[in-house]
């Protein structure tokens, strides 16, 4: 197993955006409020540069092995952030998405880093493409289920009148709202756009769609579809919160049970 | 009039705490007022600089005086000009001197001397101060200094912890939850049951916010229609009061009503026209305005008095657990200062020392025979040299300000420089 000397130099970058995004969090000063983006940008181009050293020892994009796929997805999830950040100018978010980044990174260094042979069909620009997209689409539901966490959070402060750090810290509901908003439209349309990848292309190479992974991919994308649309509808507050929450937990039995032991077409060994 | 050097700051005042509304009345100045005063206490000679801090609980002179006793005289004029005994203006007053006077700018600036603590009005209070004794000519180096480092550190302090960070009055309060609910209020819809003084309140704080939709809903429509038009709002007819709720994000219910003015099932049908998008119910009434268990509502956020005094009480708790980081803010930016203005005073003190020993010297030496005076003068200087060379050493070696300043006081007394 290689060093991943870049992994670890990007994981210190993310660490160092964690810390300034904290102290930003307890002493407000808009002087240090670009820190964690820029150490995020750093982090990312240390960790794109490591993905590529994987993606060369591999001859393939990085995700046919447990550690380049989780390592993709910390990647990602950098990705996600950073467009929230420049979307909506909240750097108060930053110390609760932050350790996601952290603790996918240091598990794609240290998870197993040898991959199973490609099975039929696993190969090719547009199935890098297919996966690529499903893993930002997960980036941006864990995003969207955390701010739906903090939602409620906030929600319960207002309602308790626990007006804290925290409370004074967090943005408000509507500003919360819609990050989750911009994070579940983002999922949603990278999510469709892997489908229709995935689905064209297992009908035509396997002959048929029948995989508890395409069931639950095509749930997941409905029950987040289900949350646009009546948000666009007007619907809002802690019900939607809790609609995304129940996604997110879609999402991660999808990428967990299904992936390991339901499917036969997507499954890690 | 002596050099900058040899002077004393002076601070003679009479706030909240010292002295009651009578005495704070009749010492009270305006700011048509101050620029006079300051003319007068100059051409008197009571002081070389002076500044003005007057707000509603507290009338304070800064003031740069090179003679002792200068709080008596400036006390005594005060009491002439406004009418006051001389022991009725004493007994409310309180006098500070040296770094004393300029920790207590630096605090008033803070907000740590305010009736409630931290509030920010204060900072542009004592930048008005110097202003207006700018445009008198009331200041020079010293008292510019002063009052410029004060309100830098007081704008640090607001900065830098969290004294002023959270509201204490309860419109403040209700606006702040208001906020936690809908973010940017700008385009938001604010409706203001009630045009009596709360409500009043409540909308030019809206109005100041730059909240651009408010609306007025009072039973007399005069009354509605005058605090629409200075909020720049828009007044809505009582009787309409249920087809203009849908459209509020925020209600405030301020009426006298003796009955809730907004029920339950009022709130439900907004919700439904409004399609469950989140309201907010500020009751500031007594008795209350809105029917009990709106707050259960999906979706609606419901306060009443007791749950924003409540608030208010925790938030005056906060406020005074940031005091002693304020303070060390303080004691900082106060260093620096008089670091500056203890340079100012070392140097002429010591040379009004050397001059004052050798003043001494020559008068002695008149006695010597004239043929001796040269042996002994050499004798003397040599004495007088090795006399002081110590103390000049720690005057000038002293770091700490503050007893740098005590030090140059002492020994102009002790030495009687200022004679």
């Amino acid at each position: 197993m290689s060093f991943h000397l870049l992994g670890w130099l990007a994981v210190l970058c993310y660490a160092g955006a964690e810390a300034a995004a904290i102290v930003s969090l307890v002493a407000p000063k808009t002087r240090l409020a670009w820190i964690t983006p820029a150490l995020i940008g750093a982090g990312l181009a240390l960790h794109f540069r490591d993905l590529l050293l994987r993606a060369r020892a591999l001859g393939s994009v990085p995700y046919r092995t447990l550690g380049g796929s989780v390592s993709l997805f910390g990647w990602m999830l950098g990705i996600a952030f950073l467009v929230l950040l420049l979307r909506h100018r909240e750097h108060a978010i930053g110390p609760f998405l932050i350790p996601f980044i952290i603790v996918t990174s240091v598990g794609g260094l240290l998870l197993p880093d040898a991959g199973s042979p490609p099975a039929e069909g696993t190969h090719g620009a547009l199935f890098a493409l297919h996966v690529t997209l499903g893993i930002l689409a997960y980036a941006a539901f864990t995003f969207s289920f955390v701010l739906s966490i903090l939602y409620l959070i906030q929600d319960r402060q207002l309602r308790r009148r626990q007006t804290g750090l925290l409370f004074s810290r967090l943005p408000a509901l509507e500003v919360i709202s819609r990050m989750n908003r911009t994070s579940v439209t983002v999922g949603l349309s990278t999510l469709t756009m892997s489908l229709v990848i995935g689905l064209a292309r297992a009908s035509v190479i396997w002959k048929t769609l029948a995989d508890p992974k395409i069931t639950f991919a095509i749930v997941t994308a409905m029950v987040y579809g289900l949350l646009l649309w009546k948000q666009r509808r007007g619907w809002q507050g802690p019900k939607v919160a809790m609609l995304s929450i129940l996604g997110f937990g879609l999402v991660m039995f999808s990428y967990t049970i299904v992936n390991v032991y339901l499917s036969r077409a997507h499954r890690f060994r | 009039m002596n050099g900058v050097g040899e002077a004393k700051l002076l601070l003679l005042g009479w706030n909240f705490r010292t002295a009651g509304m009578s005495v704070r009345e009749r010492v009270a100045f305006s700011s048509e007022e101050i620029p006079e005063v300051l003319r007068r206490m100059q051409g008197e000679g009571l002081v070389t600089e002076g500044v003005i801090v007057a707000t509603c609980n507290r009338s304070e002179i800064y003031g740069v005086a090179d003679r002792d006793g200068a709080n008596e005289y400036l006390t005594r004029r005060i009491s002439e000009w406004r009418g006051l005994e001389m022991a009725e203006a004493e007994a409310g007053s309180f006098y500070r001197e040296g770094a004393e006077a300029a920790r207590h700018l630096f605090r008033v600036a803070a907000g740590l001397d305010s009736l409630a603590l931290g509030e920010s009005e204060v900072l542009g209070q004592v930048r008005t101060a110097l202003r207006l004794a700018r445009e008198a000519g009331a200041t020079r180096s010293v008292l510019h200094r002063m009052f410029e480092s004060a309100v830098a550190a007081g704008k640090r302090v607001r900065t830098e912890t969290e004294i002023a960070r959270h509201p204490l009055s309860v419109p403040s309060i209700g606006f702040e939850l208001a906020t936690k609910v809908f973010g940017d209020m700008a385009e938001r819809t604010i409706l203001v049951l009630g045009a009596g003084e709360t409500g009043t309140l409540f909308a030019e704080q809206a109005s100041g916010a730059g909240v651009k939709d408010i609306r007025i809903s009072n039973r007399s429509r005069a009354r509605g229609d005058e605090l629409a038009a200075r909020v720049r709002g828009r007044a809505v007819p009582w009787e309409d009061l249920s087809r203009a709720l849908p459209e509020a994000d925020v209600v405030v219910g301020t009426t006298a009503s003796p009955e809730p003015v907004v029920t339950k099932a009022g709130v439900e049908m907004a919700m439904h026209e409004r399609r469950g998008r989140p309201m907010f119910f500020l009751d500031l009434a007594m008795p209350r305005d809105f029917e009990d268990g709106i707050s259960q509502l999906y979706n609606v956020y419901a306060y009443g008095l007791d749950d924003l005094r409540e608030v208010a009480e925790e938030n005056r708790r906060r406020r005074s657990r940031e005091v002693p980081k304020a303070e060390a803010i303080l004691e900082e930016d106060l260093a620096k200062f008089l670091a500056w203005f203890g340079n100012l005073a070392v140097i002429p003190t010591l040379t009004g020392l050397q001059a004052r020993l050798a003043s001494l010297r020559d008068a002695e030496l008149a006695r010597v025979p004239e043929g001796e005076r040269e042996r002994f003068r050499a004798f003397a200087d040599s004495i007088a040299a090795k006399l002081l060379h110590e103390p000049m050493r720690r005057m000038k070696a002293e770091t700490d300000a503050s007893r740098k300043l005590d030090r140059v006081e002492a020994v102009r007394h002790l030495f009687d420089l200022d004679a």
